[in-house]
């Protein structure tokens, strides 16, 4: 169990408090909860990347792998550690713990979540749990989104393990891994709109007592070749088309919204006194608004293409700024990064755009929005084929005009894999193995 | 939440000097919580059972040992870890003051009254002392017969197991030479525990709404009272 670890390591530290180890650290991207522990707002010092294994590359296996990125260290732009986990199970998305000193990470092919320390020492995550029960407790797998409450890890699941379809649910972990509940998508009408049960995307706003999710596909989807699938008319029904809103208290959906397409990320504004939020749906490429009408019901309100949807460019990825009032946006097909001003929520403007890759997908930025990372897989078998199968993560400056490279890091060269979701970290703070020095 | 140490540590700060070369991170100040929704009616909803409360032996404000399972069961307890000398708004002070209102709409609760307790147990045993802790209870606790305890350790290495069960962090933030400065950081968190001793709500900043604790509280004081009435017959 991680905590034992987590006290052992303590305790060490104050029985040998001269080598008193580090143990706070966080910066945040834009897509972190706000609502949790305090965010860090200066340079970030590390960009972890949990990165999917490739057969033949390195030891194959999923990985985190830790970069360095403040400008003034010396290994700046390079990779300072990895933690394989022993296996390839499509390693996606991972998300902090409520204090920020565990990043939770998923596989949405065997469904196991692996609990990495970030908090002790940010340069040398390590691994110290591995929760291999979300199917058979739950009977959902494919864990993607991990959203934190206090004290408590939300997931947001893609499938079952009955039939391996969309059809999921919410799994409720306590912070030392055992699950407390499960919450299945709603697959009835509720408001008017009938549920699809799919899931994907959390998001909390505790203001209004609500968190609303999103919907993907199953298994049985988004493991299949991306060219066979595209081909089978049948498979391609089976993605989700709605959104659902919850009361966050009782943890029960209160309505469905129709959102055609594959909604994925959903962002809140993090402006205060806001409470709207913005996703991307991905087979429509259209942006859509979730917002109160002046009745207090939760509206879904398509306000945008994203490039031109026609081509299907594949929105894959959001980042909003920390003001609110613009959106970054990655199309994966045609590899571009885009910027929308969204000062006004209901008709965002794109004012910039640039080719960042040949495939892109997660956009994540500092708060400060002075840094932009992205990574170029989706998924083992939704990648390109031959050349535009680059899998490389690369960091851009912005200016407010323009983005400019910074590093990159090749990760096939590199032999690790294919990077997918990032998080960020920051040295600073010591243990309470101190306080013990005052003695 | 930060929290400046006392003037006590300021030597022994100095001789950490030679720590490790990690600087501190700019962190961003807190955001009072907002409440723009009307709560759930009490016992009209369901609180998880998050975790059960682990045992440990701490010290109350007179310095006899006491079993913290004697403070989180038996009543429904309002737990939260704090610093006698935190001045952070929105950090300790801003929690007890939440807390010294929900105790007197408690105490004017008859049904209640005597069903709830608070426990605040110090994070930094060196400075907060029993006698320390005795003196900064009196202004929470002369004015009302209404249960507040407050506790220490012995010392921080018995406080750890007790900050690792409840997953509370505390840290000291460094400065850019990466030696410990006065401040600490902890997570805001009160923890609301049933009369079994299992935590069923974790309140963070956010999540601080004076309605919602309050109807949380007497949800579980509804569930307990349906529990005890099947029993009875």
């Amino acid at each position: 169990m991680r905590y034992s670890f987590r006290f052992a390591a303590l305790l060490t530290s104050v029985s040998v408090w001269m080598g008193l180890a580090p143990l706070e650290a966080s910066a945040d991207e834009t897509c972190n909860s706000p609502y949790i522990s305090n965010l860090i707002k200066g340079q970030e010092d590390f960009v972890h990347v949990w990165t999917l294994g490739e057969p033949g590359l390195g030891d194959a296996s999923d990985k985190l792998v830790t970069l360095d990125a403040n400008p003034k260290s010396k290994t700046y732009g390079k990779v300072v550690s990895t933690v394989s986990v022993g296996g390839r199970g499509e390693a996606h998305h991972m998300g902090f713990t409520d204090d920020r000193k565990f990043l939770w990470a998923g596989g949405l092919d065997d469904s196991k979540i692996y609990v990495f320390d970030v908090g002790t020492d940010p340069s040398k995550p390590k691994l110290v749990q591995t929760i291999a029960d979300l199917p058979a407790k739950s009977g959902f797998v494919g864990p993607h989104t991990f959203y934190a409450l206090p004290g408590r890890m939300l997931i947001g699941n893609l499938s079952n393990a009955a039939d391996k379809g969309g059809v999921t649910g919410l799994a409720l972990y306590n912070n030392k891994g055992t699950l407390i509940e499960k919450y299945a998508m709603p697959t009835t009408a509720i408001g008017g709109v009938k549920g699809d049960g799919y899931g994907y995307d959390i998001a909390v706003n505790p203001a209004k007592n609500v968190f609303v999710t999103s919907s993907f596909a199953g298994h049985k989807n988004y493991m299949r070749e991306l060219g066979d699938l595209m081909k089978d008319g049948e498979a391609m029904k089976n993605f989700g088309s709605t959104m659902v809103v919850w009361n966050l208290k009782s943890m029960q959906p209160t309505q469905v919204l129709s959102v055609p397409g594959a909604p994925l990320e959903i962002r809140w504004s993090l402006a205060p006194g806001q409470n709207w939020a913005i996703t991307a749906a991905a087979l429509t490429s259209k942006l859509w608004l979730v917002k109160q009408d002046a009745k207090g019901t939760w509206v879904a309100k398509e306000v945008g293409a994203i490039g031109d949807p026609a081509k299907i460019p594949l929105p894959v990825d959001i980042s909003i700024t920390a003001d609110g009032k613009g959106l970054w946006v990655n199309t994966f097909m045609d590899g571009m990064t885009r910027y929308f001003d969204i000062s006004n929520p209901e008709a965002p403007k794109e004012t910039y755009s640039k080719h960042t890759g040949s495939q892109v997908n997660m956009i994540s930025q500092s708060w400060d929005g002075k840094r932009l990372y992205i990574t170029s897989s989706l998924l083992a078998h939704w990648d390109k084929k031959g050349t535009d199968n680059e899998q490389k993560l690369r960091a851009f400056n912005w200016d407010g005009h323009a983005l400019t490279p910074a590093f990159e890091v090749d990760f096939t060269k590199e032999k690790l894999g294919r990077p997918h979701h990032m998080k960020f970290t920051a040295k600073g703070g010591q243990s309470l193995a101190l306080a013990a020095l005052r003695k | 939440m930060r929290c400046s140490l006392p003037a006590i540590g300021v030597v022994t700060v100095a001789l950490l000097a030679a720590g490790s070369a990690y600087g501190a991170a700019d962190v961003g100040p807190g955001a009072a919580p907002r409440m723009e929704f009307t709560p759930l009616r009490a016992g009209t909803y369901r609180l998880q059972s998050i975790q059960r409360v682990g045992e440990a032996t701490l010290l109350d404000e007179r310095g006899k040992p006491v079993k913290l399972s004697t403070l989180t069961r038996g009543k429904i307890t309002l737990l939260t870890f704090f610093y006698t000398y935190c001045v952070d708004p929105l950090g300790c002070p801003f929690v007890h003051e939440t807390l010294t209102n929900l105790r007197d709409r408690i105490v004017s609760d008859k049904a209640l009254a005597q069903s709830v307790r608070f426990v605040a147990i110090s994070c930094d045993p060196t400075n907060d002392t029993p006698a320390v802790l005795s003196q900064y209870a009196t202004s929470f606790t002369t004015r009302s017969p209404f249960e507040w305890r407050f506790l220490t350790a012995p010392a921080v290495p018995a406080l750890l197991p007790v900050l690792d069960d409840f997953g509370q962090d505390v840290s000291v933030e460094t400065d850019e030479h990466g030696r410990p400065t006065r401040t600490l950081h902890h997570m805001l968190k009160v923890f609301l525990i049933d009369a079994g001793g299992t935590v069923r709500e974790i309140y963070t900043l956010a999540y601080i709404q004076p309605d919602v604790m309050m109807n949380d509280i007497r949800t579980l004081h509804i569930e307990r009272s349906a529990t005890t009435s099947v029993v009875r017959r």
